[in-house]
């Protein structure tokens, strides 16, 4: 047995013999050694004492030429210019085990000349750098990356990130202040109170006052400011919203407290100005974490778009930015690659994959002469063909704007909570200052009336209302967290709780899209494994539920001979002397295998051995389980259901009869879908679409919510609103209960702050308020609708 | 007791409950609780070499920020 030795950089073990022995030091390859010198020479191997032991991955991948990251085209695309004409680039870090990795990273980065900032995020891996472009380069600092044996690659930190990161931090830094203020006022109120009922001096209280007035300023202005803009902006827009009633209130009851400090007699409300604006903030601040940005769906369709393609020009294949191909350039597209233009194919041959487009998930074969669609892949094709359309007329961007634009047109119900606010902002003040005349017109000193019309506004606490509604939607998103159902954002809760129609894909989404045998017809014993080898070679759904259901642990591997698939046939093969065939009817015929006419209306596969059919198998798209329940449960609340798919007719009646859908609508394009959708939004229903693919995301985008199963394509998980991780219906059942309970519950909270008021704004009008029921009235009310929120989580978690 | 020693420990406690809250504010404005694995690794990696190190930096930006023209 050989000794186990370390290796000095990347702490992974070999035996003594294979290290490379250098000066006292062992290392596993060459890559570990040069990465080592590297940082000796740096005066970085304290390194080795940060990352004490963690092992690392050796540096022995090579990379391309880095030169290309120079390129004007990736500058424009990754690299922004700042204020102070610094360039500015995020990159992800390939590679980070620990944090000595970011540390090491940052000082290479850092010892760079010309390098102005790298700050490495531990948690995501992300890379923000700043450097001076005429003193160093994107390739030399990506090279420094790679030499210290990590990689990096560029990523579009989209503005709306960074400008949702700027607004969640800027709440905080509010929050922070306000929670601050309202917890110091609130101690120095305990002495206010002791004093009202036990008697206080009046220049202990005027002490007392003077401090509150000082911490409830900040809370005003820079807390609250958020209030005052709302409200500046809902007067320019002739709309009483809630920001106006917080503003006013906050202000005229700030004002009235300096009053009275100065004038040395009666109640400061201070404790009431810092207490409204941080409840009020906290529930803003509650919606804000939960909402989604419309925009960040848009820049994310952009991203799945390649820009560059390559083409043939002078005889040499050079690439291009997408948007410079024009009419009769000749692009080539190699097996696996999008095709990102519509075009004619002028050399090659090959299998596409069209369902982005038709849904099909069939491959369709092409050859010379035959075009090409933008939006297509290539499964095994590698082709030249001509473009017939630049890119701004393909199908492709025709697509991308189609969806853009539902995207940006997306309907939105308006929030309860928006609605009822309007009204109750405005009676509030309306009522504010009916009380203010009517109690001066009566014989009062002004004074005392315009604190009974303070009152009044103090009491109609907007607090409970302005956190009814992000309390309610903040228990539903973690109800349905926890089952696997992610909303993106809350005000979704409610949308879905009114839904008229749901909108149905098939495959997928009712059923599994994967074909299991149903009934297997063997004439005689037959070899498996020869059955085996030849479906384990095609990726085609029907070869795979084949594979899937003969399959046996110790099947023997046979090689093929020769292995052809024939489009929208099935497979021919040769092992071992076997002539094999397998497909469907027009395969068996073709090669004049007779067959008895079958009438079943699921999809067949027959089986030949050296022209002798010797099994045939039924196989059938199963449903998924719960479409059942779903179906019904939905109808039983009132609910249509109906069913869109690509697929043909006569499978889908099948399917639909199965589960109870009566209404079906076959063989349907994306384009189609999404019109059907729009129709229903013109009869003025509440549509739920609910889908997985490619084809589905025009319609999903349509749709007031777009619900997407979690294993569909990433295009449309990001258009979706709602995504099922679980892929079941099941989930999409309790989806619906869950908004339905959520909604149910925002209902109850705003009733309860309405009763609320309804009981205490006459108290105040009456004058009967007196600080420490409208300081008690305050949080009860908050309380009361928290509270509320936590019986109904409770009460689920119990289930 | 005489209201101004009231006063008086009232300003003081708040003037030091401000001074910690202007440190939280600067330290959050200055994306120091951005990467909390970060954060707590800070306390870690201290020492003097690290502080050296930081002093060039900001050094070697300041005399990158004087000498860079853009155009």
């Amino acid at each position: 047995m050989s000794e186990k030795i370390v290796c000095d950089h990347c702490h992974l073990e070999f035996s003594k013999e294979v290290m490379i022995e250098d000066d006292g030091h062992y290392f596993c390859c060459n890559g570990c050694q040069g990465v080592f010198h590297l940082l000796s020479e740096e005066g970085l191997d304290s390194f080795y004492d940060k990352a004490s032991g963690v092992k690392l991955a050796p540096p022995t991948q090579q990379y391309e030429d880095s030169s290309n990251f120079d390129a004007a085209a990736f500058y424009d695309k990754f690299v922004k210019i700042n204020n102070d004409g610094f360039y500015e680039v995020s990159l992800i870090i390939e590679g980070i085990h620990c944090s000595a990795c970011v540390w090491l990273n940052e000082k290479a980065l850092h010892k760079m000349d010309g390098v102005i900032e790298a700050n490495i995020n531990f948690t995501n891996n992300k890379a923000h750098i700043i450097w001076a472009d005429n003193v160093v380069k994107l390739s030399q600092i990506i090279d420094m990356i790679r030499a210290i044996g990590y990689n990096a690659y560029p990523y579009d930190a989209s503005l709306q990130e960074a400008h949702a990161n700027r607004e969640r931090k800027d709440y905080y830094l509010r929050m922070s202040v306000a929670i601050f203020a309202t917890m110091n006022i609130m101690w120095i109120a305990v002495a206010q109170y002791a004093g009202y009922f036990t008697g206080i001096t009046q220049d202990i209280k005027t002490i007392l006052n003077v401090a509150e007035g000082v911490l409830a300023t900040p809370v005003l202005f820079y807390s609250g400011w958020i209030f005052f803009r709302g409200a500046y902006y809902g007067l320019k827009n002739k709309v009483v919203n809630m920001d106006i009633l917080v503003a006013t209130g906050a202000l005229l009851t700030y004002i009235y407290s300096i009053y009275i400090t100065i004038i040395e007699n009666g109640e400061a409300y201070f404790d009431s100005v810092s207490m409204i604006i941080t409840f009020v903030l906290i529930g803003k601040f509650l919606e804000v974490l939960s909402k989604k940005n419309a925009a960040d769906t848009l820049d994310v369709i952009g991203k799945h778009i390649p820009s560059e393609v390559n083409i043939i020009r002078d005889g040499k294949i050079v690439s291009s930015k997408l948007h410079d191909v024009v009419v009769g350039d000749i692009v080539v597209v190699s097996s696996g690659e999008k095709v990102l233009l519509d075009g004619e194919i002028t050399k090659g041959s090959g299998t596409f994959d069209e369902s982005n487009l038709t849904g099909e998930s069939d491959p369709v074969f092409k050859t010379v002469g035959q075009s090409v669609v933008s939006g297509t892949t290539s499964i095994d094709a590698d082709i030249e063909f001509m473009a017939t359309k630049d890119y701004e007329h393909s199908t492709l961007s025709n697509l991308v704007q189609l969806l853009e634009s539902a995207i940006n047109k997306k309907p939105r119900i308006e929030q309860m909570a928006n609605k009822l606010s309007e009204y109750f902002s405005t009676v509030i003040l309306v009522l504010a200052i009916g009380t203010f005349i009517g109690w001066w017109l009566w014989p009062h000193s002004f004074d005392t009336a315009f604190m009974v019309g303070i009152s009044v506004i103090v009491i109609a606490c907007p607090c409970a209302l302005a956190l009814a509604t992000p309390v309610a939607t903040l228990v539903g998103l973690s109800l349905g967290a926890q089952r696997g159902i992610l909303f993106k954002e809350a005000a979704q809760l409610e949308t879905m709780a009114s839904c008229d129609v749901l909108v149905l894909d098939k495959t997928g989404t009712l059923t599994e899209g994967k074909p299991r045998v149903i009934n297997e017809e063997a004439k005689t014993n037959f070899d498996r494994n020869l059955l085996y080898a030849l479906a384990s070679g095609s990726k085609h759904p029907v070869s795979i539920g084949i594979k899937d259901y003969i399959y046996e642990e110790h099947f023997q591997s046979y090689v093929h001979d020769t292995y052809e698939q024939i489009a929208s046939q099935g497979i021919k093969a040769t092992i071992g002397g076997f002539e094999l065939l397998g497909g469907n009817e027009k395969l068996m015929k073709a090669h004049g295998i007779e067959i008895a006419a079958s009438n079943s209306t699921n999809s067949l596969f027959y089986f030949a051995i050296n022209g002798q059919l010797v099994a045939k198998y039924e196989l059938k798209d199963t449903i998924k389980d719960g479409a059942q329940e779903l179906v019904d449960g939905l109808k039983k609340q009132g609910i249509d259901v109906v069913m869109l798919t690509g697929d043909n007719q006569r499978v889908a009646k099948n399917i639909a009869d199965e589960v109870g859908i009566v209404k079906v609508f076959a063989q349907q394009t994306p384009e189609e879908k999404a019109n059907y959708i729009e129709r229903l939004h013109n009869e003025g229903k509440t549509v739920v679409m609910v889908g997985d693919g490619v084809n589905d995301i025009l319609a999903l985008a349509k749709a007031h919510i777009g619900i997407v199963m979690g294993s569909g394509s990433d295009i449309a998980v990001d258009v979706g609103d709602v995504v099922l991780l679980h892929d079941s219906l099941v989930s999409l059942l309790d989806a619906f209960k869950i908004s339905k309970t959520t909604f149910a519950l925002i209902k109850q909270n705003l009733g309860i702050s309405l009763v609320y008021n309804a009981i205490t704004i006459p108290l105040a009008m009456a004058g009967y308020v007196i600080p420490l029921v409208a300081a008690i009235s305050m949080s009860v009310s908050s309380l009361l609708v928290v509270g509320n929120s936590m019986r109904i989580r409770y009460k689920w978690s119990k289930q | 007791m005489d209201s101004w020693v009231i006063a008086m420990m009232l300003g003081a406690s708040i003037f030091l409950g401000a001074v910690a809250l202007f440190a939280f504010l600067w330290a959050l404005k200055n994306g120091q609780f951005d990467d909390e694995e970060k954060f707590l690794n800070a306390a870690k990696f201290d020492n003097e070499d690290d502080l050296n190190d930081a002093v060039n930096a900001q050094r070697k930006k300041e005399e990158l920020k004087k000498a860079y023209k853009p155009e």
